[in-house]
């Protein structure tokens, strides 16, 4: 399969801010390609430029090997676009806002028909076709944002945060419903700061801040590029400076962490690293309680290559 | 025709304010014909009462009362008896009854006249007024010749000759003195119904798609931006065109055959080019509206403004010289000045001002249409 999108050296200025910095990445016919990053950090600007919605001041944006313009229509009509906001007609039903959005792709009155009603079903909103936007609940009206989007079954489907302010439920059927417009063919962008559902779907991640992709990779790959292997939680009461300093020298453990009770350690790979710790505590008579450990997330390959948290630093921004 | 279709939809949301809208204004406009359109005021004339006078006076003054009052007003003569006198008034026979008494002249002349008549009159009537009015005067001129020395017999020629003489009365109304058609009411306040109409539906509609995201969305799709845009334009001349279809047929229907005439023809022109320019407000109006409270206070503004400024409403007689010419910046000038021409017209070569009225209106259209391109294109680059 081939690239479906190629990005090179991109730079959108707003003014004095720069919002995409020299941003080069290239996504593959087929995947489910997630762009990860906090509020700020170009997410938006960048799907925008893919769209055509924005002019930007250099580089190059290639959609299905074709310089993307304002006025592509053909390859236009190959890209299902779900925006961060919710955008139906709050004046038309249901059913007529997904017709009115496919219709803008499909001429075909029948077989627009049968697209419509697919979409209806895909998105799960068969009860609510006659209701108006404003009678839907936050989760509804985004499942109907989506279906707007993907109803003329394009190759290729841009979702800006499609899960903003969805309750559990919702965003579980959306996610399910994207992977399975992936296994139907679709190739899909998918931005979101939530580092768990770019994690539960995507099979490649782009990080982004500050205009900049700072990592690039599958999940594995992104996780293989920091320190942390594996993170070990020991609920202590009372834990001495000499005792955290002998931790830190045991064998693939760099950097402890004790506060409020609870020591947290970090491990760079290594096998039994819980097992010679509780080793080392039992040899020095420390009590303990609760014990767990966990993989690396996306939130630490954020944090170690910018040294924020995604999730904080998104809802500081928000 | 996907935006088209849309269009109409979203139209067809705010229907109930729409209609409500026309509703009001025909049926309110057929009241107005018809109280206004068949009796002009033509002229000033005085008002004719009729009444009674009982005259008791022997002297030479309450005659020439009689006399003087008996020129204007049509003298009948006095029931007899209580109950047949309010019999009388009560079925608007009578509007006045006056009783001169005894020694009337005497008592006159030694300048003892307060309260010496004695009148009836029908409660509320307020002709009854005017003669109680016409007594004072005459009584006052007389008075006047009396007390400068003359003779009874030549203060009474000379108040009668004062009396008859009559004030020129002229109209501040360019409209009066002219017959005004049913038609000429129906059309006078087209321009208020539609601006209000257009604001109200192509602004709810152009708002809709003018939405920030829903633009983006719209621009995302294969459907070229200018198509969409032509959707858009069509259906606004296809609302237009209903809206006109709509109060033209009420004017055939109200006034007939009168609308087949040329006068007729010209009028329905007149609304016609008015609601074109009525659009180009709407579309220049709708750049700004983000919400329905902003568009409804806008086609009040709109609406009533170049209603009341334009001499819609008010007749632009009533207006100062400053309020005339601010008038003229307004379309609504404009159109009444046309349809006030038109009731002039006989054929199609005199009808040189209400094409020049016609030509006014259409440069109206052209500016607000191109003032709402360039804040529309202003809005874009913004972005």
């Amino acid at each position: 399969m081939g690239k479906i999108i190629e990005i090179e050296n991109l730079v959108k200025r707003y003014k004095d801010l720069i919002a995409l910095d020299h941003l080069n990445l290239s996504v593959e016919e087929g995947e489910i390609f997630g762009l990860l990053g906090p509020n700020g950090s170009g997410k938006t600007t960048a799907i925008n430029c893919i769209l055509a919605l924005l002019y930007f001041d250099k580089g190059s944006v290639k959609v299905m090997g074709k310089e993307m313009q304002p006025d592509n229509y053909e390859i236009k009509k190959q890209i299902g676009v779900v925006l961060q906001n919710v955008a139906v007609f709050e004046e038309l039903t249901v059913q007529e806002n997904i017709d009115y959005f496919c219709g803008l792709y499909i001429q075909d009155k029948k077989l627009r028909k049968q697209y419509v009603e697919e979409a209806i079903v895909f998105s799960g909103l068969e009860d609510f076709r006659k209701f108006y936007p404003k009678k839907l609940s936050g989760g509804l009206l985004r499942r109907l944002n989506i279906a707007c989007g993907i109803a003329h079954k394009p190759r290729l489907i841009i979702m800006d945060e499609p899960t903003v302010a969805v309750d559990p439920q919702s965003r579980n059927r959306i996610l399910e419903g994207i992977q399975k417009l992936n296994q139907e063919g679709a190739t899909i962008i998918y931005t979101s700061h939530y580092m768990e559902e770019v994690e539960q779907i995507c099979s490649r991640i782009a990080i982004l801040d500050k205009g900049h992709c700072v990592a690039l990779g599958t999940k594995e790959e992104l996780k293989s590029m920091i320190k942390t292997g594996e993170k070990i939680h020991i609920e202590i009461s009372e834990l001495q400076e000499i005792q955290m300093e002998e931790i830190r020298e045991l064998h693939h453990v760099y950097q402890v962490d004790y506060r409020e009770g609870m020591l947290e350690i970090r491990c760079s790979g290594g096998k039994h690293n819980l097992v010679h710790i509780l080793d080392y505590l039992g040899r020095q008579e420390i009590s303990f309680g609760r014990v767990y450990a966990e993989l690396p997330t996306l939130n630490d390959v954020f944090l170690e290559i910018t040294g924020k948290e995604l999730r904080d630093s998104a809802e500081k921004t928000l | 025709m996907q935006v088209f279709k849309a269009f109409f939809k979203i139209l067809y949301k705010n229907k109930m304010t729409l209609f409500l809208y026309i509703g009001i204004y025909l049926a309110l406009t057929l009241l107005i014909c018809k109280l206004m359109g068949t009796e002009g005021e033509m002229e000033f004339s005085n008002v004719s009462l009729d009444i009674s006078v009982e005259n008791r006076d022997q002297g030479e003054l309450g005659e020439a009362l009689v006399d003087y009052l008996g020129i204007h007003n049509h003298l009948k003569d006095v029931p007899e008896g209580r109950e047949a006198l309010q019999d009388a008034m009560y079925y608007e026979e009578i509007d006045y009854v006056l009783v001169i008494p005894e020694d009337f002249t005497r008592q006159f002349l030694k300048g003892d006249s307060e309260g010496l008549l004695e009148g009836t009159i029908v409660p509320g009537s307020s002709t009854s007024y005017l003669l109680e009015n016409e007594v004072e005067n005459f009584l006052k001129t007389a008075a006047m010749y009396l007390r400068s020395g003359v003779t009874m017999e030549q203060a009474m020629e000379w108040t009668r000759k004062d009396m008859e003489e009559k004030p020129e009365v002229r109209f501040l109304e360019q409209t009066a003195g002219q017959q005004l058609s049913d038609r000429y009411y129906f059309f006078q306040y087209i321009p208020y119904v539609y601006l209000i109409l257009m604001i109200l539906g192509v602004g709810a509609v152009v708002k809709s798609f003018k939405n920030k995201d829903l633009e983006a969305r719209n621009k995302c799709s294969s459907m070229s931006f200018l198509k969409q845009n032509l959707q858009i334009f069509l259906g606004c001349m296809v609302y237009m065109l209903v809206m006109n279809m709509i109060f033209l047929l009420m004017a055939v229907l109200n006034t007939g055959e009168d609308m087949l005439s040329l006068q007729g023809f010209l009028s329905g022109m007149n609304a016609v080019v008015f609601s074109l320019c009525a659009l180009s407000v709407a579309w220049f109006v709708a750049q700004f509206a983000r919400n329905t409270a902003v568009l409804n206070m806008m086609s009040n503004i709109f609406g009533l403004g170049f209603s009341f400024l334009g001499g819609v409403f008010v007749s632009l007689e009533f207006m100062g010289e400053g309020a005339r010419q601010a008038a003229k910046f307004t379309p609504s000038y404009w159109y009444v000045i046309a349809n006030y021409d038109i009731q002039k017209v006989k054929d199609l070569a005199e009808a040189g001002t209400v094409y020049q009225s016609f030509r006014m209106v259409l440069v109206f259209a052209a500016a607000f249409f191109a003032a709402g391109l360039l804040v529309n294109r202003m809005q874009i680059r913004s972005r």
